[in-house]
């Protein structure tokens, strides 16, 4: 099997008497797009800060693309052979989008072909424009075109949608998908449980510096979902009443009535019962989504805000 | 070579700001039309203001400059890149230099046009120039390592700048002070820099200058090391 392009083993990372990385350990291989995901103060910040080799870790060990993160000269060579995009990327504000391009494009050997990324990230238009007249949107998109200017073999992303509209979001996705196409390897950090699930091939849920999981979504959904359940509405209170009598696990979601199930005798229980019944209301199966396990998992953690990552 | 780079992007990028330039340029011209009402008393002072000017600019503007860089996380961008510590600092230090040979140039200019200082320009004073202004960009490396907020570094800066500007001979000479600030100016880099310019400039004794050019440099080459060693390229 190839060597994974990012291989984390019980990584930590201290600040002070705060512990913001707690033994995470995952490995990301080639041409695959890997997620932590994870909410505030998870950890995710800190540990693609320290894969980009612009933060040290205080214990464990970080290869990626083979090299020691630790190592003078390891660190030259990733920084080489990644590209990355920051939590909140900025740039000079007077400079237009085309000479922020060349300013970082300048800090490689061999930088890319600028107005073709230009054209990828659909900013051409923009190319004379300065940095600081941009939308948020649109310097997301520069900040990924400037994560691409050294053609890089890893790209990591940290919340590459955070503070972008729904639109935009999808957008970037497209992106993201697109650079994958492309046979780019991409890690990338996220609070929302669609985006891991939309994008990454393997998810890694990240709670208070631990990873609390990790596989494809999937997996996950199958190993920690709650299965399918059964939701009827407009019901009034009677299909609440009556369904408690058949199943233990029955609850209430705004004025939803939530059953679980797990085989499809339950669905003929619950019917019959109701009929039986002269109580009528609409019924739904939903099956557990990532969104699900991740609430599930993350548990406590995403009541906390503000929390050094 | 990636310095040019950073170079050409910040020197770029100072241009553009109208603002920026015109009050950077109007410190100077104001200090030059307020101190140099006679000829004579212009004679004595172009010299001290540009080392003034020279060294508020870099103290004070490099620093904000580079704390800006930090605080919006360029500084951190950049170091993800294969861009070395000190190529970003010499980046920084030749738009500092460019700025700096241009507000020197703009001064002269004044001098020699509203009161017709004799100025000379010769090889000293070019090698003090540059000189002073990598001694005012090491400290302003320096103090924008060791200070994280903004505003205290802004405020740190001024309390650094002014203070030194006064005690270091530039509006008046060291031997007129009291005893305690002329020992105080001996220990200030800015005092060698301020009479090594004076003698440079207006034809004084080339063998002070010499040795004002050396303390000059030395000093230049002190702080810069210092500033070298608190940047944190690398987060720990």
């Amino acid at each position: 099997m190839a060597e994974p392009v990012v291989s984390v083993q019980g990584l930590v990372k201290r600040y002070g008497e705060t512990t913001a990385v707690d033994g995470v350990s995952f490995e990301a291989q080639k041409g695959e797009i890997f997620s932590l995901l994870g909410p505030n103060g998870a950890g995710k910040t800190s540990t693609v800060e320290i894969i980009e080799c612009v933060r040290r870790p205080t214990a464990g060990s970080a290869r990626v693309l083979g090299y020691s993160v630790s190592e003078p000269d390891g660190e030259i060579e990733i920084k080489r052979r990644i590209g990355m995009l920051p939590q909140e990327f900025n740039a000079l504000g007077r400079l237009t989008v085309e000479e922020t391009l060349e300013f970082f494009a300048g800090m490689y050997d061999a930088p890319a072909d600028l107005m073709g990324l230009l054209d990828l990230l659909e900013i051409r238009e923009k190319a004379k424009v300065r940095f600081a007249d941009l939308s948020a949107g649109q310097k997301r998109r520069v900040g990924i075109a400037a994560a691409l200017v050294n053609d890089p073999e890893l790209l990591v992303l940290d919340e590459p949608t955070t503070v972008l509209d729904p639109e935009m979001r999808r957008v970037t996705w497209k992106v993201i998908q697109g650079l994958h196409a492309r046979g780019k390897s991409i890690v990338f950090t996220t609070r929302y449980a669609d985006e891991a699930e939309q994008l990454a091939d393997r998810i890694a849920i990240l709670v208070k510096g631990k990873t609390v999981a990790l596989d494809t979504p999937s997996q996950l959904v199958q190993s920690y979902g709650a299965g399918r359940t059964m939701v009827f509405t407009n019901g009034g209170e009677g299909v609440f009443g009556t369904l408690r009598r058949f199943f233990d696990t029955v609850s209430m979601e705004g004025s939803s009535v939530v059953v679980p199930f797990g085989d499809m005798r339950d669905i003929q229980v619950a019917l019959t019962a109701l009929i039986e019944r002269g109580l009528h209301a609409d019924m739904a199966l939903r099956s557990a989504g990532l969104e699900e396990v991740y609430l599930k998992l993350a548990g406590s953690g995403m009541s906390e805000s503000g929390e050094t990552e | 070579m990636r310095a040019i780079v950073v170079f050409k992007a910040i020197t770029r990028n100072w241009l553009r700001s109208r603002s920026g330039l015109f009050l950077s340029l109007l410190f100077p011209v104001i200090f030059i039309l307020l101190f140099g009402s006679s000829s004579s008393q212009a004679d004595y002072y172009l010299p001290g203001l540009i080392t003034a000017a020279i060294m508020v600019t870099g103290i004070i503007g490099l620093t904000n400059n580079v704390i800006e860089f930090k605080s919006t996380g360029l500084t951190k961008r950049l170091s993800a890149t294969p861009l070395t510590k000190l190529e970003w600092i010499l980046g920084n230090i030749l738009s500092q230099t460019v700025f700096a040979v241009a507000l020197a140039a703009v001064m002269m200019i004044l001098g020699i046009g509203l009161y017709r200082t004799p100025v000379t320009i010769n090889l000293y004073m070019v090698l003090i120039l540059l000189a002073g202004v990598t001694l005012s960009s090491g400290i302003g490396i320096t103090l924008a390592g060791l200070v994280r907020d903004p505003e205290v570094a802004s405020g740190l800066g001024y309390a650094i700048a002014f203070p030194m500007t006064f005690v270091s001979g530039t509006f008046w000479s060291v031997s007129t002070m009291p005893d305690f600030f002329q020992a105080a100016a001996r220990v200030l880099p800015l005092t060698y820099f301020s009479e090594g310019l004076r003698d440079s400039m207006l034809g004084g004794d080339a063998h002070a200058a010499l040795l004002n050019l050396g303390a000059t440099v030395a000093f230049a080459a002190a702080f810069i090391a210092i500033g070298v060693k608190v940047t944190h390229w690398r987060e720990d």
